[in-house]
């Protein structure tokens, strides 16, 4: 489940990240190894050419013994306490040392034992030497023969001090390990940064869905990489393909009911000018105004968007403002005045139509009903917007309240328009989830609280 | 009084027409947006009548139009869409009231009569000046409630006079407001006319409703009872 919820960044990061640490450490463990075998193979070359060198140096004597010149190749076995030690043993007897070990017993491994071929031998062994440590010594058996056929035999015991060697291989380690953890943290810094830039377009998308959702953007932008334009392009496709295919909806029930209006209008003209039965008239006039409300209110419910969160914001401020202004053009000669309160502006994400229609029809039927005033009021409650539309006409009575706003009954049947607009303006709400309640207003009318949730 | 009525369904346009006229409204026909346009700038109307779904120019920009070479008679929009969003585009394009077809034929004459009354100052719906009275939608005149009858130009000439009491009206411009377009105007009638009307709401001279102002026209000098 957690795996599963891990985000690309921290997959990449994490797997990327165990792949480098394994990738340096066995880096680091061959490297170290390979330097080891190096240094261990360089140290015995080394201890054999130091006794090929004190062989072409000495000088048998007959009797057994050697000279050695005072001088030495190596300017170590002529320091003291260098660290370089020599000796040449016969027959478990020391009979020569480098001037080095100071005539010290170095306790260096005995005579070796030459093969029965007579072939030298050579060994490598730790000894400890006191008050000096771990030395590595080279012992080197071999067999000479006297210029009478005698023969005899040697061994040359090469010690070197370990710790130096020791020194060069932490050295190199600790160098190892401070290149490859630095190597490391700079990959691990490289690898957070590309993950970032690589994986940005994809915080891109999810920032440009949330613009879409709240409405500041009706489409993807463009400019995404290759891997991503084709998705990109297919939610551009899919969110074109719904607003047309709303608006195709919309529009043909508006052109359908649009198309039915003309007919009714003509029909009505041709009762106006042709009926002689005045009852005949009265009851086409009222049957035409049935279904000419009915095609009004259709058309309303169907085309009513009803929350979504697919939509542009609407600035209800700019809706009302531009309503009053209509309304006052039309209501000229009764001279209303109005009262708009709004705090800053405010925006709900909804059809713009829809908001229209809805303050539309509840202004219209204050601004009919008032006898010169209106008062509007919007505020944000605590999880809703509540927008009160008050005016001072008669007010609707208590008994007529429920069913003026929820069937759209008339109460009037002598003023067009009236228990319809209500009916859309109640219809509206309802689709929106919210709520409109009709109350007595302390300027005397009626009072509209129309309550919409917070989208 | 002269009304512009651009509408596009003919049989809209025809009884709409004859019913204005019965009403004793000069009504000048246009079929679509370009020539109402055309009618509307070019001809002194009172009122507009103006079909927004119209062929070759919508109705709005007819509006906006007519607005934006300041021609400022009122504006009724006649319209199929009934949607707020709709009304209001309308009206912020500059018309100044809007019906949704269909409609009862006395509430288009009522907003119609009302645009004419109150683009001239009249606040109430029957005109009055002194003890004249014209009732614009019964079409009856009364001179201290005594009616008096009068012929369909006559009528016109009145209530354009009416309509403008105490403003000076020329001849041009009455011949404009009460024939139709294409009408063979002479100016010689519409002295008749006025003589007449002096003779019929003035039959004792008493009153003197309309002087007239020698090369300027005519005044209603009856002051306006609100």
């Amino acid at each position: 489940m957690f795996i599963k919820q891990l985000s690309f960044r921290n997959r990449l990061f994490f797997a990327a990240s165990l792949v480098l640490i394994a990738f340096l450490g066995l880096s680091a463990i061959s490297l170290n190894n390979a330097f080891q075998i190096s240094a261990d193979k360089a140290q015995q070359k080394r201890l054999q050419n130091y006794v090929y060198s004190i062989l072409s140096a000495v000088e048998f004597r007959s009797n057994g013994l050697v000279d050695m010149p005072a001088k030495l190749p190596e300017p170590e076995f002529s320091i003291p306490n260098s660290g370089l030690y020599a000796q040449i043993s016969r027959n478990h007897h020391v009979i020569w040392q480098s001037s080095s070990t100071l005539g010290r017993f170095l306790g260096l491994p005995g005579q070796l034992e030459v093969e029965v071929d007579g072939v030298s031998n050579e060994q490598i062994s730790i000894v400890e030497i006191a008050d000096e440590g771990q030395f590595i010594t080279l012992t080197y058996g071999f067999i000479w023969e006297s210029d009478f056929g005698q023969e005899f035999n040697y061994t040359i015991n090469i010690a070197e001090a370990l710790s130096s060697i020791e020194q060069e291989k932490t050295g190199f380690q600790r160098s190892l390990w401070y290149w490859l953890g630095g190597t490391g943290l700079m990959l691990l810094i490289a690898q957070a940064f590309i993950l970032r830039w690589s994986l940005r377009p994809l915080d891109d998308v999810a920032n440009d869905l949330n613009a879409i959702k709240s409405g500041d953007k009706k489409r993807l932008s463009k400019d995404y990489p290759a891997e991503l334009n084709q998705l990109t392009q297919n939610i551009n496709i899919l969110l074109d393909h719904e607003y047309s295919r709303r608006e195709r909806y919309k529009n043909s029930l508006a052109d359908l009911a649009h198309s039915l209006k003309t007919p009714l209008a003509v029909l009505r003209g041709e009762f106006d000018n042709h009926t002689q039965s005045s009852e005949l008239r009265l009851t086409a006039h009222e049957q035409l105004d049935r279904i000419s409300d009915l095609v009004d209110y259709q058309l309303q419910r169907a085309s009513t968007e009803g929350q979504s969160s697919l939509q542009a914001p609407v600035s209800l401020g700019d809706v009302i403002s531009k309503i009053l202004k209509s309304l006052d053009k039309v209501y000229l000669s009764k001279n209303v005045q109005y009262q708009f309160e709004i705090r800053r502006d405010i925006f709900v994400h909804a059809d713009e139509g829809d908001m229209y229609e809805l303050f539309g029809n509840l202004l219209d039927n204050a601004y009919k009903y008032c006898h010169n005033q209106v008062n509007i009021m919007i505020q944000w409650k605590a999880d809703f917007l509540e927008i009160i539309i008050d005016d001072n006409g008669n007010g609707i009575p208590q008994e007529d309240r429920d069913t003026i706003i929820k069937r759209g009954k008339r109460i009037d049947s002598q003023v067009e328009g009236h228990g319809l607009g209500l009916a859309i303006a109640s219809d509206i709400v309802n689709a929106y989830q919210g709520s409109l309640h009709l109350k007595d207003s302390p300027i005397g009318g009626a009072r509209f609280i129309i309550q919409l949730a917070k989208s | 009084m002269r009304i512009l009525l651009i509408e596009d369904e003919r049989q809209i346009r025809e009884p709409l027409a004859q019913q204005l006229q019965k009403q004793n409204l000069t009504v000048d026909i246009a079929i679509d947006g370009r020539e109402g346009l055309y009618l509307g700038l070019e001809q002194p109307y009172d009122v507009a009548i103006i079909d927004l779904g119209l062929p070759k120019l919508s109705g709005i920009e007819v509006i906006q139009k007519l607005r934006e070479e300041s021609k400022d008679f009122p504006i009724l929009i006649l319209t199929a869409r009934g949607r707020w969003q709709d009304k209001v585009e309308g009206l912020e394009a500059g018309a100044d009231d809007y019906l949704v077809k269909p409609f009862h034929f006395e509430e288009l004459l009522a907003r119609v009569n009302a645009l004419a009354r109150r683009a001239s100052g009249w606040a109430s719906a029957t005109l009055q000046c002194g003890p004249i009275t014209l009732q614009p939608t019964s079409q009856e005149v009364t001179n201290d409630d005594t009616p008096i009858e009068l012929t369909a130009y006559e009528y016109r000439l009145l209530h354009y006079m009416m309509l403008h009491a105490g403003e000076v009206v020329s001849k041009t411009e009455l011949t404009e407001h009460i024939y139709e377009q294409d009408y063979d105007r002479d100016s010689n009638v519409i002295e008749v006319f006025i003589k007449r009307l002096r003779t019929k709401l003035d039959p004792d001279k008493t009153l003197n409703p309309i002087e007239t102002l020698r090369g300027r026209g005519y005044r209603f000098t009856l002051a306006r009872v609100h």
